[in-house]
């Protein structure tokens, strides 16, 4: 599947043909299509932007906005993902708590990002930590909020004719 | 922006023909959510996924009040913009004025 | 695979990636795949009062399908191959015309 037969017919051509007339070239780009094979093919797949962070403690973003933080132990093309050892980290009112999630499998549609965690930095999160008690109101207070402004939101810009994104993403 | 080498852009046949003749023009594209884009094409496929240089972009901005109407607009100038073909609405050519 | 091809020659360039999210992440292109997923290295992370969950973080792996725009270097894109390509990326859909 990632033979070589992907690369678009100018860079192909680029070795054989000559370069079309009028057309200046700049060395750095021309160097770049013509030795495509300087980085391996195998390098641009979805396995090995994830094999670099198997086993990694990561920070995943859901489509919902939820923050799971983990341990990355298996995924797949798409990619769905098995995170273990995960807490959710819930922001509220300038203030965070950790909740415990055990394993989860995250189909891969819902995955917005996977970032990896500096270790040496883990701990400097500039806000304070509360019991989940605490922020669980704040939580719902925002969140409706939010939805109330999202909804006037939508509202006033299908009258101006656009179309919404959809699902809001947050 | 005709390409004598090649003998499509003298053939509309499908919609995306329309967006292969405004190659290195500058191009009008409106995106879902509120946003719209003026910009040269450099380069499409077939998702509408876009590259458009010296792109000025317009965001509509409402106020959360239910009461106020107003509408503001943002304006952000990018010299080079990669544009994800899920968020494209409409591709226009852009007459110059 | 036009865009791919295209990702590929702009690895080890600063890019923002600007999500769907309004997230705007500025990092070096690392990676990218099929599905136009992006890895960044040694990200920033505009307005990051807003988003305190990304401050340890140092890499980040997005998915295509969650990004809006990715802001480019103009100086690493040659506009007339990327047209180029493009003809003959069309050329090639529209029944074989290309080169």
């Amino acid at each position: 599947m990632f033979g070589g037969h992907y690369l678009p017919k100018t860079m192909c051509s680029s070795l054989g043909d000559p370069p079309p007339k009028g057309r200046s070239r700049t060395g750095a780009y021309e160097t770049l299509y013509i030795y495509p094979p300087t980085l391996p093919p195998q390098m641009f797949t979805t396995s090995a932007q994830l094999l670099d962070l198997t086993d990694k403690k990561l920070m995943i973003t859901l489509r919902d906005g939820r923050k799971i933080i983990g341990v990355l132990r298996a995924w797949d093309q798409v990619p769905n993902l098995v995170i273990q050892n995960t807490t959710e980290r819930i922001f509220a009112g300038g203030m965070y708590c950790d909740v415990p999630r055990g394993i989860l499998i995250v189909r891969g549609e819902n995955v917005l990002l996977l970032g990896e965690i500096d270790l040496d930095r883990e701990d400097d999160i500039p806000l304070p930590q509360r019991s989940y008690a605490e922020l669980a109101p704040l939580q719902e207070i925002e969140k409706k909020e939010l939805k109330r402004r999202d909804k006037v939101h939508r509202k006033k810009l299908r009258a101006l004719g656009f179309e919404d994104e959809g699902e809001v993403l947050h | 922006m005709t390409d004598p080498d090649n003998t499509t852009t003298s053939q509309i046949s499908e919609p995306l023909d329309l967006v292969h003749l405004s190659l290195d023009e500058r191009v009008f594209v409106k995106l879902r959510g509120d946003r719209e884009l003026r910009g040269r094409l450099h380069a499409y496929d077939s998702h509408c996924n876009m590259v458009l240089g010296d792109v000025e972009e317009t965001i509509y901005v409402v106020n959360d009040d239910e009461e106020d109407e107003s509408v503001q607009t943002i304006k952000k100038h990018s010299e080079m913009l990669f544009v994800r073909g899920d968020s494209v609405v409409l591709v226009s050519p852009l007459v110059q004025s | 695979m036009l865009f791919f091809s295209f990702f590929k020659t702009l690895v080890d360039h600063e890019v923002t990636i600007e999500l769907k999210n309004d997230l705007c992440i500025t990092g070096t292109l690392k990676s990218v795949d099929q599905f136009l997923n992006i890895k960044l290295d040694e990200i920033r992370v505009k307005d990051e009062a807003r988003y305190p969950h990304l401050a340890a973080v140092k890499n980040v792996f997005i998915r295509g399908s969650v990004v809006r725009y990715v802001h480019l270097p103009a100086n690493a894109v040659d506009t007339a191959l990327l047209e180029d390509a493009t003809r003959r990326e069309a050329g090639n859909a529209a029944g074989g015309k290309g080169r």
